[in-house]
């Protein structure tokens, strides 16, 4: 028993070093030159100072917040009321509603996003921020209901009904109990979406072209694609990247993987 | 009689704010996703079966359809998302052998487990490039395999087309090792301890209780992994191919998503990308419907 322990142990161990290996190659090459990368003996913080010339890296990683902000926060809304009205007010349509919003997850990006980016620039969505923060809004939107109409769900409806019985109308209802009750949920979707916006590249390379709006991950692809054979550089830029990712799944572990296990059903 | 008749007009007025609150509460959903995805898919099937180049439209009907399964480069394709999907199986088994040896709970489980799941935090563009330089010519796999004086073997994975193949086949699986893990420890967490405990009493082998009362209890954390790995290998693999190989060499590693892209925003093939879209839907879609149809019979 012991000794199946240990065993357990060691491989585990092994296995970490894999996982973490690409993290310890990625801060290793980032503090070399060009030439240490090739062979010159020594560390340097070189390539951190080459990769604030060649990308603008404060101005993207603002442009990653703008966007990850703006359209987290209608996630947050438009989910939040869907979830509300669709678990705990059955109206005439709500069964429509369920399906036509929550179905929309089965749609592949890849399908919608040649009509989306036409349309985007039919409706001058293209030249700010907009157009990526509608999209990403609207798929982050399927998931974001599901996860809130399952919670609200969850709650009793003899805790809507007392509050209506005592004068409440059904949007204090929300405002003032249901959607507090909700929290740990809003932080799931926060969390989930935060790190699928953060971290994606299709979106913004079509619909942030200007490159003034360019969010950090795709001005990392576009570096990387523009056949840049300075890898400590790479390399750096890519920290810089997955460090707020990074932060931000070590301090919500937990909610991030209920997120992630939401779908499995009971 | 009176307080029963405003009873009644209470429920009828409670009735009407339901509606009103309800409709008005799950609109601004609705329309999102109907103006950014639903309206969308629609043009496409439209578009489809057109000659489209972004502004113009030319009507050609479903023959696009037939002239594209009659192009070898489109079962080319086909044929890397299906080589691809041969990584699927390792991409779950590996992970449930992972959850098991985490659900033992050794010194430092916790620790493992925040390692191995951190791979769901990185994008696909960093891991690309690490693992581009893992397997080039003057990369990590070389040196490893010199180091264990195998150095004759000397790979160049990215070069060929099947290799490069392979390359993004082993990044794919290195980086559901995270999502999958959790999936079955989460499902492991669900077992029932005290069926185990009959089990051995009875005198049953390890191997005989995680077949015949591990596995049945996990079916359905399986099935979820299974969707979840097949979708991400036909849509979450485009930025990892665009930083690792661009598609290349040849068509070695052009997936259908990564072919969406390339028809449209190469080569100008607006309504060919569209079809190419469709297509990728409709398998997603069976998928998707497979998925929710199972958990649905679970209830």
């Amino acid at each position: 028993m012991k000794l199946k322990r240990g065993l357990t142990f060691v491989i585990m161990s092994l296995l970490a070093v894999v996982m973490l290996y690409p993290f310890v190659f990625m801060i290793n090459t980032s503090f070399k030159s060009k030439e240490q990368f090739l062979g010159a003996a020594g560390h340097s913080i070189a390539s951190w100072q080459k990769i604030l010339t060649v990308m603008p890296v404060g101005r993207q990683l603002l442009n990653s917040t703008i966007v990850c902000v703006g359209a987290i926060t209608i996630i947050l809304a438009v989910s939040s009321l869907a979830g509300f009205a669709l678990a705990k007010l059955t109206f005439r349509f709500s069964p429509v509603f369920f399906l036509g919003i929550v179905g929309a997850m089965l749609i592949p990006l890849q399908s919608i996003i040649i009509p989306a980016y036409i349309n985007a620039s039919h409706w001058h969505l293209l030249t700010g921020y907009w157009g990526a923060i509608f999209l990403y809004a609207a798929l982050g939107t399927p998931f974001a209901t599901f996860l809130m109409t399952s919670y609200f769900r969850g709650l009793p409806d003899d805790l809507i009904e007392a509050s209506i019985v005592d004068g409440l109308s059904y949007p204090s209802v929300f405002r003032r109990i249901a959607l507090p009750l909700a929290i740990p949920a809003l932080v799931t979707i926060v969390v989930l979406q935060f790190i699928q916006i953060w971290d994606d590249l299709l979106v913004g390379l079509l619909f942030l072209q200007d490159p003034n709006y360019r969010t950090i991950t795709v001005g990392l692809g576009a570096l990387a694609a523009g056949r840049t054979t300075d890898i400590p550089v790479l390399m750096a830029g890519s920290l810089i990247s997955a460090i707020p990712a990074i932060v931000v799944y070590l301090i919500f572990q937990k909610q991030l993987i209920s997120g992630l296990t939401a779908g499995i059903g009971k | 009689m009176v307080i029963n008749i405003t009873q009644i007009k209470n429920k009828s007025s409670l009735y009407r704010q339901r509606q009103k609150v309800g409709l008005l509460f799950s609109l601004p959903a609705l329309v999102l996703v109907a103006a950014f995805l639903g309206l969308p898919i629609y043009q496409a099937m439209y578009y489809s079966m057109t000659k489209w180049d972004g502004i113009v439209a030319e009507w050609l009907g479903p023959s696009t359809y037939l002239n594209e399964f009659k192009n070898p480069i489109f079962w080319r394709v086909i044929e890397n998302n299906a080589l691809l999907l041969m990584a699927v199986p390792i991409a779950i088994l590996l992970p449930m052998g992972i959850a098991y040896m985490l659900n033992d709970k050794v010194v430092g489980w916790k620790f493992f487990r925040t390692v191995y799941f951190l791979p769901t935090a990185i994008s696909w563009v960093v891991i690309g490039m690490v693992s581009l330089r893992f397997f080039a010519q003057e990369g990590l796999l070389n040196d490893l395999l010199k180091s264990f004086g195998l150095g004759f073997i000397r790979t160049d994975l990215l070069s060929s087309e099947r290799g490069a193949l392979v390359a993004v086949g082993v990044t794919f699986i290195w980086s559901m090792v995270g999502t999958n893990s959790i999936i079955f420890l989460t499902g492991m967490a669900t077992l029932d301890i005290s069926l185990y405990e009959a089990a051995r009493m009875d005198g049953a082998s390890s191997f005989r209780i995680f077949r015949s009362i591990t596995l049945p209890q996990l079916k359905r954390f399986i099935q979820f992994s299974f969707i979840i790995t097949v979708i991400s290998a036909f849509t979450a693999l485009f930025s990892l191919i665009f930083v690792m190989t661009g598609g290349g060499p040849g068509f070695g590693t052009t997936t259908l998503e990564f072919f969406v892209y390339q028809s449209a925003f190469s080569r100008g093939n607006f309504g060919t990308g569209a079809m190419l879209g469709v297509i990728l839907f409709v398998i997603m879609a069976f998928l998707g419907s497979a998925q929710l149809l199972l958990v649905r019979n679970k209830d």
